[in-house]
């Protein structure tokens, strides 16, 4: 009698959290890569405000990015004024674009519709 | 918790809010872009500038009175610096400074709008990528003055395919490197708007390069010979130039309100 031969078993689709890295998914961190991602750079008062962040959290979320080599964060003045300029680079596009389609995923996955689409 | 650095991305357990969590962030992200891109658009400066440029070039482009004998295909020599891309090949018109023109209004042109966007993203806080529109600007104003005497040169005579044909006969080139430029500016601000006007700016730019749009008037009753047919060249330069006012101005309507707040919070 000879066995009869085990199918081979089919290797499983990964779950969309697997695309999901945990320094961008944190929401104000995607913002951060977000608006970056949408100009050459952004000013940290325009990034301050527009995610309604104290200057002190705003930072502790710049320094995790920048650790990641997601942005450069760039300190100059303009006349007397001190200004920092914060500008996505490449690693961090590839990130917001691995987050978003794990996202776009999820949603795909459990059929809630996404407002403000 | 809002700001907490050390929320994570713990995959949520429960299904129900499995998905409604990745749809929030999704429609905030979204929201988050269109506002951005919003705050950032500053585009209409240069249309109302070239559109500006363009109209104020008009009197260059009044032409001489046709003479009784001159015959059909008769070409009228014009003297002039040799720069024939941004000029016109026929020799129709009154005086010969349109190239003198063109280059210092291109080069001006490009450089204010550069600085434009510079002072923009100092005040919004936010900054265009507008290098490419000038390199482009830049780029195809030295080919429209270097092609033709370069390609004279016997060595260099293959430069001759970079002729834009019948394109420069009117005079109206610099329209095309202004679309061009445009074409380009649009990429960059990643606006809808500046594209559909870029092109049908361009569109009209093209007309007037290889048609006497005053026929189309001419139908209408308008008679470009009752001054000695002197402004027959002025409708294919006024209406590339009406194409960006119009939209110059209705972009300014659009993005000066919405920007203003938030250069009187920054000053503050």
């Amino acid at each position: 009698m000879t066995a009869a031969a085990e199918p081979e078993p089919q290797p499983r689709e990964l779950h969309p959290t697997n695309g999901i890295d945990e320094t961008v998914h944190q929401r104000h961190r995607l913002g951060i890569l977000t608006i970056t991602a949408e100009a050459q750079r952004a000013d940290f008062g325009y990034l301050r405000e527009a995610l309604g962040l104290t200057p002190g959290n705003l930072s502790r979320h710049l320094t995790v990015l920048e650790d990641a080599g997601m942005v450069q964060v760039e300190k100059g003045y303009e006349g007397r004024r001190p200004r920092t300029w914060v500008r996505i680079t490449g690693e961090g596009r590839a990130a917001l674009a691995a987050e978003l389609r794990a996202l776009t995923e999820l949603v795909r996955r459990h059929g809630t519709p996404v407002h403000g689409s | 918790m809002p700001g907490d650095v050390t929320a994570g991305a713990e995959a949520p357990r429960d299904p129900a809010a499995s998905a409604a969590e990745p749809a929030g962030l999704l429609s905030e992200m979204r929201l988050l872009r269109r506002r951005t891109r919003a705050d950032r658009h500053a585009y209409w400066f240069p249309l109302v500038l070239f559109g500006v440029l363009i109209c104020a070039s008009a009197p260059l482009y009044l032409q001489r009175p046709i003479p009784a004998h001159a015959g059909f295909g008769q070409v009228i020599t014009a003297a002039g610096p040799s720069a024939p891309l941004l000029s016109d090949f026929n020799g129709l018109l009154l005086n010969s400074y349109l190239p003198y023109y063109w280059l210092t209004a291109l080069v001006v042109g490009l450089l204010l709008t550069l600085l434009w966007y510079r002072r923009h993203a100092r005040q919004v806080g936010l900054a265009t990528p507008a290098r490419g529109y000038l390199i482009t600007g830049a780029v195809v104003t030295l080919l429209a003055i270097l092609v033709p005497p370069l390609s004279n040169v016997p060595a260099l005579h293959w430069l001759h395919v970079l002729w834009p044909g019948d394109l420069f006969i009117r005079g109206t080139f610099p329209f095309l490197i202004i679309g061009a430029a445009l074409c380009v500016l649009a990429w960059a601000e990643r606006s809808v708007g500046l594209a559909a006007t870029a092109v049908i700016y361009t569109g009209a730019a093209l007309l007037a390069s290889l048609y006497d749009i005053e026929n189309v008037l001419f139908r209408l009753g308008w008679s470009p010979n009752a001054d000695g047919g002197r402004l027959a060249g002025l409708p294919g330069v006024l209406l590339p130039a009406l194409i960006l006012l119009a939209a110059g101005v209705g972009a300014f309507a659009v993005q000066r309100p919405r920007q203003r707040p938030r250069q009187h919070r920054a000053a503050a």
